[in-house]
């Protein structure tokens, strides 16, 4: 079975390097408004542990197609001999810097590369296009116009008449925008134009939703660890008897939470690499949601648990440890121990909402004293990260390797809050085991991960 | 397979994901299914695949880490075993002191080297159950003092910070909720490790005392306890060997004739028998003595030692596995590689723009020229017309090229245009088509044809929304790549 190649051809800055960008997850494809950028054909092959499943190749734009086709027309006599003049053509002007780019796109095409023929359906057709898309009907080769939409104004419809008159399948696609599901529906379009080229893109298709759940995983497990570490995390100094106890606690309180704030940004460079994404702009007025520091109040109102959610959660955990007292006496107390717990616990959790972590003073094992903040005893910061890292998670998911702007998504507030009352239960649980570093069951990451995993995949199908 | 220990691996591996991070993900992706594909067969062991993969890209200073980390480890265990059979030894040799004047009381030796013993391995059985109940969780936590596997972690501490690093990773902050299983065991099998040695070094005691002096063993008490009763309760205490060892098991005889008194200078209750023969019969306490120690001290130590130690190494095994990076190294490992990146570095081409062509822009010109319809730009001639008027602009008339129009048609119309020695010429293009070199072919052709001095104006047409400043850019950049001062861009309409 032959390897599926397609060529991406075109006008120069119509959005070829953008598509192959998109389609092959690769941001260091060079993406400029002067035309002419690319200036040699680069290879993108998927793999599968070095099993090639298909191949796109970007190419440069054609700079002088009329007297291409000009010469073309002049050395050609039926229908029947046009493939070979375009061959003919590109052998004759291999070393011609005259059409150096011509002689570059056309070469897979004359090895057997299917045409993906990309313009802008933003901007109006124009006649200059017609002699690119005459070389490309005159070498034969199964092709494909892509309606790429760059800007705001749609004129898709002049160029479907267009397209249609040259090309047999014409798709619309938006390189910048278009999700994870466009872009496998336009693969499996590709295997339209040629039956043979069908069950390898299917196989793509199929390795690449998996690629794509394994990625989910992996950011879900980057995620749970981040969680688990910052609610475990304890900053510890020794006191020295000279030095005054606010001044060090000041110091260590602000320690914990560059530590925290640092492990959140490894957090979401690690995520950022799983989906290919090396070089993202974060620190832009667009993404002051997720740059604002971790600490500060418009965070936690917008990541936060609402102020009938903190109390409901502190309850819940409340209610859980006096139903050991309701246990313990076999429940003669009418839950009564689970009732007073629930007061307890929501009134506890309200009061101590702005407490990140306990401080204490402990004795230390060689003598003296020491001041230790952590484990993090607040029940909202938790939910603070988690919002922060699932949105981050999304936006980095849902964008594409074309897109070169900041991270930008404007999330509804219902995409920041755990809404849903049960789900928000399953959390607080493990968080809660987590506070306590209970660790007798080293499947509480595991656990977490899971539990996160089905969020993000939820909010993806949503 | 794996050369170093469990622990040795889990700190290297602690150090090596965490140096990892450093590395392009694209580059961990394609090392470690390399790996991978060669380990499949321990696929289903993902503590041994990762211990064969550290082993496969032997990372030197996690590894000299690691040794530092598993010396330590070993010098903590040489060191408990040495005080716990000092302990056993001295406490042993404490209790069965006689100096030829005062026997020992078996009851007083039970008390001191077996019954706390008990006593501790009840604390042990607490402290091993699973502490779902925050009752047994805070038993745990307050006894943890009795443990002496903390003396280890006391004993680290006054280490070296470079020594400790490896192992102190294990009971410190980070990743707590992974590895507090692993300490946690790990202080356990320490603590028994003394408690074994203890158990050794009194046995050895007990030995070394029976074989080299004569010990005279009695019991004594103000209790109402008649001779059956002591008789009963030690026989039901030596149950577990009075099978296999019966001689261990001291008889009612023995029993009633070393029933001591301490009125006066004392006195036994078989003081009748003949002194040589009294000597032999007081000393026959001793395998007793060793069989309770044996029995309730040193067997169930190694018992729990063997727990402890499994145990140990079960959660060193799951660590290995679930420690932050190690599940993601499992699956770089185990999942197929997929790559759609390119397979080369990028060639771009550079415009190097001559900075004295295609500037600066006239804002006023006063020309009377024809304009050349580049591609069908120009659709609403009338009204262009008086656009350009007010660039001082007066138009002569609308000529074809590009487009439809063939190369030969474009060359013409150059010739003929500057033939009747125009004060300019102007070429309309679409701005946000970017200048093709059909473009810049016409533009030279119109320079050559027309000679220097003569302004060339191209003119962008904007959509609706008028031309915008990156296609703006995109011409002035591209156009400056002729070098001809005399060549301007212009935007007709607004610039956005």
């Amino acid at each position: 079975m032959t390897v599926p190649v397609f060529a991406i051809v075109g006008h120069p800055n119509k959005g070829k390097s953008s598509i192959v960008s998109t389609l092959s997850q690769d941001e260091s494809v060079a993406i400029s408004p002067i035309p002419g950028t690319t200036v040699e054909n680069r290879r993108y092959p998927m793999t599968v542990d070095a099993e090639i499943l298909y191949e796109l190749i970007d190419t440069p734009g054609f700079q002088r197609a009329r007297a291409a086709l000009e010469w073309m027309r002049s050395h050609t006599g039926s229908a029947v001999e046009r493939a070979a003049t375009v061959r003919r053509f590109v052998e004759e002007h291999q070393d011609d810097p005259l059409f150096s780019a011509e002689c570059r796109l056309l070469a897979p095409i004359l090895e057997g590369a299917g045409i993906l023929y990309v313009v802008d359906g933003s901007r109006a057709f124009g006649e200059d296009y017609e002699a690119e898309m005459e070389i490309l009907r005159w070498t034969g080769q199964p092709s494909l116009a892509l309606i790429n939409m760059i800007g705001a104004s749609d004129y898709s419809d002049d160029w479907q008449q267009a397209l249609g008159q040259y090309f047999r399948i014409v798709r619309v696609f938006d390189a910048m925008t278009a999700d994870f599901d466009r872009r496998v529906q336009l693969l499996l379009a590709f295997g339209e134009i040629r039956e043979e080229w069908r069950s390898a893109l299917e196989t793509a298709v199929r390795i690449l939703r998996e690629e794509q759940s394994r990625r989910r995983m992996l950011a879900a497990r980057v995620i749970a660890e981040l969680l688990a570490r910052m609610i475990t995390h304890v900053q510890r100094r020794r006191l020295a008897p000279d030095k005054p106890m606010d001044t060090v606690r000041e110091v260590l309180l602000q320690t914990y939470k560059q530590d925290l704030a640092s492990m959140e940004q490894r957090c979401r460079d690690e995520v950022e690499q799983i989906y290919n994404h090396r070089d993202l702009e974060r620190h832009e007025p667009r993404v002051q949601l997720l740059d604002a520091d971790l600490f500060s109040r418009q965070t936690w109102l917008l990541f936060g648990l609402t102020r009938q959610q903190l109390i409901a959660t502190g309850a819940l955990g409340g209610a859980a440890a006096g139903s050991m007292i309701d246990l313990a006496v076999h429940g003669m107390s009418l839950l009564l121990g689970s009732g007073l717990g629930a007061v307890a616990g929501g009134v506890s959790a309200w009061l101590t909402s702005d407490r990140i972590a306990n401080i204490k003073v402990p004795g230390h094992s060689l003598g003296g004293k020491e001041l230790r903040i952590g484990p993090m005893r607040n029940i909202n910061l938790p939910y603070v990260v988690l919002g922060r890292a699932l949105l981050h998670q999304r936006m980095v998911e849902e964008r594409t390797h074309a897109y070169r702007g900041p991270l930008e998504l404007a999330p509804r507030p219902e995409q920041l809050h755990l809404a849903d009352a049960t789900i928000r239960r399953q959390f607080e649980k493990l968080f809660s085991r987590l506070r306590k570093q209970e660790a007798w069951r080293d499947d509480l990451v595991t656990s977490l991960a899971n539990l996160i995993e089905t969020r993000l995949r939820t909010a993806t199908s949503h | 397979m794996t050369h170093t220990s469990l622990l040795g691996n889990l700190i290297e591996l602690i150090e090596v994901l965490d140096a990892d991070f450093a590395i392009d993900l694209e580059k961990r992706k394609q090392r470690d299914r390399g790996i991978g594909r060669k380990l499949q067969r321990y696929r289903n062991k993902p503590a041994t695949q990762i211990r064969v993969w550290l082993q496969e890209i032997n990372p030197a200073t996690a590894r000299n880490n690691a040794l530092r980390g598993t010396r330590l480890y070993h010098a903590l265990c040489l060191g408990l075993v040495i005080a716990g059979l000092l302990t056993g030894w001295g406490l042993a040799s404490t209790v069965l002191f006689y100096d030829g004047n005062q026997p020992i009381n078996i009851v007083n030796a039970v008390v001191v080297l077996v019954l706390p013993q008990i006593l501790l391995l009840l604390v042990w059985l607490v402290s091993a159950l699973p502490m779902r109940l925050p009752l047994l969780s805070n038993i745990g936590t307050t006894l943890g003092f009795l443990n002496p596997g903390r003396l280890a972690g006391h004993l680290a501490g006054l280490f070296g910070e470079q020594e400790t690093r490896g192992l102190a990773t294990l009971w410190g902050p980070d990743n707590v909720a992974i590895l507090s299983a692993s300490a946690r065991w790990l202080f356990s099998f320490w603590s028994q490790l003394f408690a074994f040695s203890f158990n050794i070094g009194a046995l050895v005691a007990a030995f070394f005392l029976v074989s080299f002096s004569d010990l005279a063993f009695v019991w004594s008490t103000t209790l109402d306890i008649s001779n059956a009763t002591f008789h009963q309760l030690i026989t039901t205490l030596s149950t577990p060997w009075s099978s296999f060892f019966p001689d261990a098991v001291p008889g009612s005889e023995l029993i009633a004739n070393s029933r001591y008194y301490r009125l006066e200078e004392g006195s036994l209750a078989g003081a009748a028998i003949p002194s040589p023969q009294l000597a032999i019969d007081l000393g026959q306490w001793w395998p007793f003595l060793i069989a309770a120690i044996t029995c309730y001290g040193l067997l169930p130590r190694l018992l729990t030692l063997g727990i402890s130690w499994s145990r140990f190494r079960h959660h060193l095994r799951k660590a290995l596995c679930n420690l932050p990076g190690a599940p993601e190294l499992l699956a770089r490992m185990n999942s197929p590689l997929v790559t759609t990146l390119a397979v080369q570095s990028e060639e771009t081409g550079e415009i190097t723009a001559d900075n004295t062509a295609a500037g600066p822009d006239a804002t006023r010109y006063a020309v009377r020229c024809q304009i050349v319809d580049w591609s069908g730009a120009c659709t609403r001639p009338d009204e262009i017309t008086i656009q350009l008027g007010t660039m001082g602009i007066e138009v002569l008339k609308f000529l074809r090229a590009g487009g439809r129009m063939t190369t030969e048609q474009d060359q013409e119309l150059a010739a003929s245009l500057c033939r009747r020695k125009p004060e300019g010429v102007g070429i309309m293009v679409r701005a946000w088509e970017p200048p093709l070199l059909d473009f810049l072919d016409f533009v030279r052709d119109i320079r050559r044809q027309c000679g220097r001095g003569k302004p060339v104006i191209v003119l962008l047409r904007g959509e609706q929304d008028g031309v915008s400043e990156a296609d703006r850019n995109t011409w002035q950049l591209t156009l400056a790549r002729l070098g001809d001062p005399d060549l301007h861009v212009e935007a007709i309409g607004q610039t956005t």
